[in-house]
């Protein structure tokens, strides 16, 4: 289990809002061990994101938040632990499968193909659905609506959007391969703070449509103004978890932020 | 106007050259010295096909295509696959076509073997020149390629997918992209495209075991004048070097051919160092 | 009688010395003139592969046109020696200039793109060889090759077969001398230090290009005195002896022996020479049996067989000669540091429509730290990047005291600005002292040759060296670790060698970028001790950092930079409480986040 003792929201979490949920969860990330190479990064972190919330994986800068996304998606090794998506244990699955199993991964920094126009980018968000150009054609107009600064600016190389621009195409390219379960990696990461309104709102409207959201943030405030759930990393091991209404104080995670928590050598 | 022809059906070759140079750089990264070892080899098996097994035209391009293309796969998954960096990719690119070289000189000897032409070869006039029908299929199938390479980049999935992986490996598979299959497909697919060309080039330029090495460089310029990824620079890159070929043979002698195309290759290096088409690379940091 | 203690005092040159000296008396051992015979091409292939590998093993670029170099030293040679002019030594110093020449010709061109562009231009030549002697008929002889070659002299001297043998082994073992001269000098650390990264050596004020350059100028110099002595032996040179066969199997012969090698590549060409090239009956199979070397060589071997020699060598003497623990240091750890003011003035930088730097100052005072802190994607690293001339500025200015910072990066560091990397950037097979002591290359100068000649300015370049890597060594602690391959240690002591490193040429400006991330606690407090040590001592210190409460504890004045503009700037004191940077760290609030927020509030204000 993750860091006894310091978590007594997590014992309280069952039956805090055990209403809106479904028994099985959308993705459960169980025991995870991750890291790069031989190097562990992330020690025994499980946590679950359900159908139609948001979970919010918050922590400072080289806590392991980064890795741990990385390792669900296939990118990184994966020590030891389980990631489960659906039902469907991904051991041994290849990543590009992953994400034809309904993973939806936006990479940090705003990766998009910067040379490629903002429409070819979100036609080839739409690759792992396996379907005709022309059916991806009408999925378009969905992420437009969500996104309509996008609109006029198909034509448009990605690389000379605007970095809120560019992180919304990031985010409508992954939405096309239609997705179960999105993950955000510091998506808020230097947006004005209009534009992080914007995204996030976003966000809350895919939540409303079903959608499982596992958000990656240094930015507290932000994160917990959509999520369901919360766990906090701290030096590669969770020191906390639990629905976002349960969470006591803020200072419990801006302790973790700041380095006043416990350090723990690797 | 016989030489602009010659010349013009040589660069038809150096282009499609420089194309198999592409399709591989743009799907995987590497620069695969052994891509002009493949067109010499297609020209070989089109000499075995036709000449020793006297098999029909059909089965002899079938023939070509599967041979080389094999051959191409077996090339990914040695030379290319287990090696990691490019200096080591240098080294067993270079290593792959000298072995490739190498076997096409034990089985079929050092000479050069003549390659028949499956269609007409009756020397036509055209704009006041002498030219083979052979000449002109090469100029046409270099150009149809080109202009198919733009299309299927620009215009399906495929294309784009494959665009995606030279830009961004891991965002591509983000996007649930099979990297390595795009990487072994476009090994295959140059291949089979130098293999269906082995009987349309060994008319011109005969069967023989030199061949690649030549092939290589004069590919090579044809790109770094075209410009790295760019198909329709390929192509114009590709009509230059053929016709600085055989127009300063002509003019200053056979020896100097070769010596002028490396002063173009020069004076491209140090005045366009993209070439005509190529992107500005960004810096490393 | 301490015997580990004498074989240690045996110079490494020592073996390889006598060895020499016994190859070149063969003669006088009664060896039969066909084997001199073959011990002679041997030479020469050992001649042009070490070029090789000084361009392939050390800096990292492959060139194909050593064979091409190769015939241009023979031809030169060739025709002098056909024209009456025997001198052996003239006809040397003709060669080698010739093949600086063609080196420096197809080098500029070639290296300005880079690997691929390299090995095609180079490769280009074997092609045109054929060509230009062709075009030359009147002095090469054309396809029918150049006969009529006279018995070199030698000051005046005519030299039969065996005075000839001789003379090849003397040269052959000279230039080796000389090439491990200036492998196992800085230069050579420089050499490895490009290969393993160009950022990293340009950060250590290294000329990326002149370097590569002059790896590669200074590797056709072997292939050029080849030639000379290959004229020399059968008095006839055709063509057909400059192929692009000879081209494969010197490029063999390196992978083979081992490309990052002095000896390898006498190795190489010795089992190239003696195996396959004796047979008659394989110059059929040769190109299929180079092929298989060549990939099988690249996909297996990482440094041939030296490398496998050499692993064996330190693995024996870790055992059996364990090294005595060197006195530590005496003299004065640090002494004071010239630190120069670092001013960023309206920087000004945008990609593509991202505006990552806006209008952005700061000023860093020497004998303090300033620290520049900001949440991912704030243009903390945009900014450092700027500084050390990666990314050119779209306004503003930089300036280092009161001059302007130029922006070509291996001038700002030799303008006295020294950087640590987030990922500690170390050379692999360079041990702790050479590593820290490569941070010095540009500081002191110490010319090619007298490093290769060992003369008196190299000699007094390198004692500075020893010294001031063991004076910076002692000061992060870690002068046990000297003799120790740098690139193996643990992550912290990495990131203490890099400061080390930036340390050593007394940096007028230290830039560390994220230098903490990854230590443990007690790493972090060597690191913040050491940095406050800097500091006293008169060094400006950047600190580009996350770890919040070390800037705390660390920094004389902070800059919070957001979004790529500066939010706030002033003492620990002052950012600690700045409302506007608690919530940029935090992240921006939403109403959504508000109402939560309000109810998360009032229940542990239940609580």
């Amino acid at each position: 289990m993750t860091d006894p003792g310091t978590v007594p929201a997590a014992r309280r979490a069952p039956d805090a809002a055990v209403a809106s949920e479904s028994p099985v969860p959308l993705l459960s990330v169980r025991d995870l061990v991750a890291g790069y190479g031989d190097l562990r990064v992330v020690w025994d972190a499980s946590f679950d994101v359900r159908h139609g919330q948001v979970t919010a994986l918050l922590g400072r800068n080289g806590a392991g938040k980064t890795t741990t996304l990385r390792a669900i998606a296939g990118l990184n090794k994966l020590h030891s632990g389980s990631v489960t998506l659906n039902g469907q244990d991904l051991a041994g699955v290849p990543p590009h499968r992953r994400i034809r199993a309904g993973l939806g991964m936006v990479q940090e920094n705003k990766r998009v193909f910067k040379r490629r126009t903002v429409e070819a980018n979100l036609l080839l968000g739409g690759y792992s659905r396996r379907v005709r150009r022309r059916k991806l054609k009408d999925s378009l107009e969905e992420i437009y609506e969500l996104f309509p600064a996008l609109r006029g600016r198909a034509g448009t190389p990605a690389g000379q959007l605007s970095g809120g621009q560019q992180q919304m195409l990031a985010i409508g390219q992954a939405l096309m391969g239609k997705p179960k379960l999105l993950m955000l990696d510091e998506p808020s990461a230097g947006l004005a703070p209009a534009i992080v309104g914007e995204v996030m709102n976003s966000v809350m409207t895919l939540k409303a449509s079903g959608l499982g959201i596992l958000l990656v943030e240094q930015a507290v405030e932000a994160a917990v103004g959509v999520a369901d759930q919360i766990t906090v990393l701290d030096v590669g091991r969770v020191v906390m978890s639990g629905p976002v209404g349960s969470i006591p104080d803020l200072e419990i995670i801006k302790d973790a932020y700041f380095g006043r928590g416990r350090g723990r050598p690797e | 106007m016989s030489t602009v022809w010659g010349g013009l059906a040589l660069g038809a070759i150096y282009a499609l050259v420089a194309l198999g140079y592409n399709i591989v750089f743009v799907s995987s990264n590497v620069f695969n010295f052994a891509q002009a070892q493949l067109l010499m080899l297609g020209t070989f098996i089109a000499f075995w096909g036709s000449v020793t097994l006297k098999l029909p035209t059909v089965v002899v391009f079938l023939l070509c295509a599967v041979v080389v293309g094999v051959v191409a796969v077996v090339e990914e998954r040695t030379a290319i696959r287990l090696v990691r960096g490019t200096e080591g990719l240098l080294v067993t690119t270079v290593g792959f076509a000298t072995l490739l070289d190498g076997l096409t000189q034990v089985i079929w000897g050092g000479q050069p073997l003549q390659v028949p032409f499956f269609g007409p070869s009756k020397v036509l006039d055209l704009l006041s020149g002498n030219v083979f029908p052979v000449e002109l299929v090469l100029i046409g199938v270099a150009v149809v390629l080109a202009l198919g390479f733009v299309a299927i980049t620009r215009g399906s999935m495929l294309g784009i997918a494959l665009l995606a992986v030279s830009e961004d490996r891991e965002a591509a598979l983000m996007r649930g992209i099979n990297v390595r299959a795009v990487a072994i497909g476009a090994f295959a697919a140059a291949g089979v495209v130098a293999g269906l060309l082995g009987p349309l080039i060994g008319p011109k330029t005969f069967a023989v075991a030199t061949l690649g090495s030549s092939l290589a460089l004069k590919g090579f310029v044809a790109m770094a004048i075209g410009g790295f990824g760019s198909a329709p620079g390929a192509l114009i890159g590709g009509f230059a070097v053929g016709l600085i070929e055989s127009e300063s043979g002509r003019y200053l002698g056979e020896s100097y051919s070769t010596l002028m195309i490396f002063l173009a290759l020069l004076l491209v290096l140090l005045l366009a160092p993209n070439g005509l088409f190529g992107h500005a690379r960004e810096r490393t940091v | 009688m301490d015997v580990p203690a004498l074989v240690r005092r045996v110079p490494s040159w020592f073996l390889p010395l006598v060895a020499a000296v016994l190859v070149a008396l063969f003669p006088l051992f009664g060896v039969q003139a066909d084997v001199q015979r073959q011990i002679i091409l041997i030479c020469t292939l050992a001649l042009v592969v070490s070029g090789l590998n000084l361009s392939l093993g050390y800096a990292g670029e492959l060139a194909l046109g050593q064979a091409a170099i190769f015939a241009g030293g023979a031809y030169v040679s060739g025709y002098l020696g056909a024209h009456g002019h025997t001198e052996l030594l003239l006809q040397l110093l003709a060669a080698a200039v010739a093949s600086l020449l063609i080196g420096i010709i197809t080098g500029v061109p070639g290296l300005r793109l880079g690997s691929w562009a390299l090995a095609m231009v180079s490769f280009f030549l074997v092609l045109l060889v054929p060509d230009i002697l062709q075009l030359l008929k009147e002095q090469t002889g054309g396809s029918f090759g150049l006969s009529g070659i006279q018995f070199p002299t030698l000051f005046g001297l005519t030299l039969d077969q065996e005075g000839f043998y001789v003379f090849v082994a003397v040269c052959t073992a000279l230039w080796l001398l000389m090439l491990r001269n200036l492998v196992t000098s800085r230069h050579g650390t420089a050499f490895r230090t490009l290969r393993e990264s160009p950022v990293l050596a340009s950060s250590l004020g290294i000329s990326v290009f002149r370097m590569k350059l002059s790896a590669y100028a200074i590797g056709a110099l072997p292939a050029g005195i080849a030639g000379c002595l290959f004229a020399n032996l059968d008095h006839f040179i055709s063509p057909d002896s400059f192929g692009f066969t000879l081209s494969v199997s010197i490029l063999a012969a390196s992978i083979l022996g081992g490309s990052a090698s002095v000896y390898g590549a006498l190795i190489g060409a010795a089992i190239l020479q003696l195996g396959p090239l004796e047979s008659t009956s394989f110059q059929q199979y040769a190109l299929v049996v180079y092929g298989l070397l060549l990939v099988l060589g690249g996909v297996l071997l990482s440094n041939g067989i030296a490398g496998i020699l050499d692993r064996v060598r330190v693995r024996a003497q870790r055992r059996w000669l364990p090294r005595p623990r060197s006195a530590s240091f005496q003299g004065e750890r640090l002494p004071a540091i010239e630190g120069r003011g670092l001013q960023v003035e309206g920087a000004v930088k945008s990609f593509g429509g991202v505006q990552a730097l806006q209008d952005v100052s700061l000023l860093a005072k020497p004998g303090q730290v300033t620290a520049l802190i900001g949440p991912n994607g704030s243009g903390k690293t945009t900014l450092l990047n700027m500084v050390c001339g990666y990314y050119r500025l779209d306004g503003g200015t930089i300036r280092l005291g009161d001059e302007p910072l130029s922006s070509t990066p291996y001038q700002v560091a030799r303008a006295g600005v020294a950087r640590t990397f987030q990922t500690p950037s170390i050379p692999p097979r360079l041990t702790v002292a050479e590593a820290v002591a490569a941070g010095r290359y540009a500081s002191q100068k110490a010319s090619f040759l007298s490093a290769v000649l060992r003369l008196p300015g190299y000699r007094r370049a390198r004692n500075t060296d020893v010294e001031e890597a063991r004076r910076v060594l002692a000061l992060v602690g870690l002068e046990d670790l000297e003799h120790e391959e740098a690139a193996s240690l643990p992550l912290g002591t990495r990131r203490l060698l890099e400061v080390a490193r930036s340390l050593v040429s007394r940096p007028q400006v230290l830039l560390l970028d994220e230098a903490a991330s990854g230590l443990d606690e007690d790493e972090v407090e060597r690191l913040a001790v050491l940095i406050r040590t800097i500091r006293d001592s008169g060094g400006t210190v950047v600190l580009v950092e996350h770890n919040f409460r070390l800037v705390l504890s660390l920094a004389d004045h902070i800059y919070v930079l957001a979004r790529g503009q500066i939010l706030a700037a002033g003492s620990p004191a002052e950012i600690e409480v700045h409302p506007e940077v608690m919530t940029e760290y935090l992240g921006v609030k939403t109403p959504a986040g508000e109402r939560l927020l309000q109810t998360a509030g009032q229940e542990s204000a239940d609580d």
